[in-house]
């Protein structure tokens, strides 16, 4: 017994701290996972690589907008919102494609597809370093959701080791209205 | 010497035994899981499934000539077109539905082509809380022939927040959930 007390002393101890290591490693996707920028809708928020300033967000039942000369006009179960935004880039061209709405639930909301050839689309268009450029993103989401929005921006969807910006939207700017036009020069 | 040997023949016998209870374990509980899978809850039509990520619920089927959008097939095929209420019911917007659906009973069918009935376009994301009527379509041979009672699998989803090789959040197949039965009305025949 006093032989293998040694032994014991040892095991135990190297055994709980394997287990502790193990238990707190932080997850693959959790290490390879985006790199997290934060601000208001009243800043311009930056990352290393782009920079985002919200102007308005507005709330419609119905959008409307002229493709290839033909008016579209789009209806949705829930509600559209639609963000102005001014994009820069810093470092060298490249686009925004990926926009997602966090809602009041958590749920987070991918861009319209639906919408996707309205004048303006940000996601459509490449930002050149030096350059900012204006458009909307056109989210599509059940009323409910709406309160205590965030916007999270990247250059791709899942983005791994890149930039994501998220901006917190106001509450109060988000007036809904029953149609809205979407113009050659945005909202 | 006696014992010595009486003693190794029980230690083989034991191992025996244990391989063969083991191995008739292991049958029965595959047995059991076999038939298990095989028995898929049949449902009625335009009854709510959720199948992990989505609320199903199938409506009808038909025969049709033209896509759901207007536009024509490809030549020398016909569209079996069937319409359902799709509801993403995970949190994030998604458009992997294409393998929601499987027709059971029409073989070498290929992946359908969804369509939102609320613009008659093809459908991208369908967004959490938000259920929409949309139409799958099959394209297949003209010359195939089709059952008059079509039979739909609905195959589920199961959602890992850790999967098994990157310790990821994902969306893993876990086999059928349920079967509907619908009848193949004739639309307009080709």
């Amino acid at each position: 017994m006093t032989r293998q007390a040694p032994m014991v002393l040892t095991i135990v101890p190297v055994a709980a701290l394997l287990a502790a290591l193990q238990a707190t490693t932080p997850p693959y996707a959790m290490l390879t996972g985006p790199i997290r920028t934060t601000g208001h809708q009243t800043e311009t928020v930056l990352s290393t690589t782009f920079g985002v300033k919200v102007h308005r967000v507005l709330k419609a039942g119905t959008i409307a907008y002229a493709r290839f000369g033909r008016a579209v006009q789009l209806q949705t179960s829930g509600v559209w919102i639609v963000v102005s935004a001014e994009l820069r880039a810093f470092q060298k061209t490249m686009p925004v494609r990926a926009a997602t709405l966090i809602g009041a639930s958590g749920r987070s909301y991918r861009q319209s597809r639906r919408a996707g050839e309205a004048p303006g689309i940000l996601s459509a268009k490449v930002v050149q370093p030096g350059l900012p450029t204006t458009g909307i993103f056109v989210f599509e989401l059940p009323d409910d959701e709406t309160l205590g929005m965030k916007l999270v921006l990247s250059e791709q969807y899942d983005p791994q080791l890149k930039d994501e910006i998220g901006v917190f939207l106001e509450d109060d700017g988000t007036a809904s209205r029953d149609r809205l036009e979407i113009g050659k020069d945005g909202v | 010497m006696t014992r010595k040997m009486s003693r190794a023949w029980l230690t083989k016998l034991l191992a025996g035994a244990g391989g063969l209870l083991a191995a008739a374990l292991s049958l029965g509980y595959s047995l059991y899981e076999q038939r298990e899978a095989d028995m898929i809850p049949q449902v009625e039509a335009a009854t709510p499934v959720e199948a992990g990520r989505w609320k199903v619920s199938v409506s009808r089927s038909t025969i049709d000539a033209a896509m759901p959008n207007g536009a024509r097939i490809s030549p020398g095929k016909k569209a079996v077109v069937v319409e359902m209420m799709l509801e993403n019911i995970s949190a994030e917007s998604s458009n992997l539905y294409g393998n929601l659906i499987k027709l059971a009973n029409v073989h070498d069918a290929s992946k359908p082509q969804y369509y939102l009935k609320r613009d008659r376009a093809i459908l991208w994301d369908l967004h959490p809380r938000m259920p929409e009527a949309v139409t799958a379509v099959w394209e297949v041979p003209a010359t195939l022939s089709l059952p008059t009672v079509l039979r739909l699998r609905i195959e589920g989803a199961i959602f890992k927040p850790r999967d098994n090789l990157y310790a990821a959040p994902g969306w893993f197949p876990s086999g059928s959930v349920a079967e509907v039965a619908l009848p193949l009305n004739v639309g307009i025949e080709p």
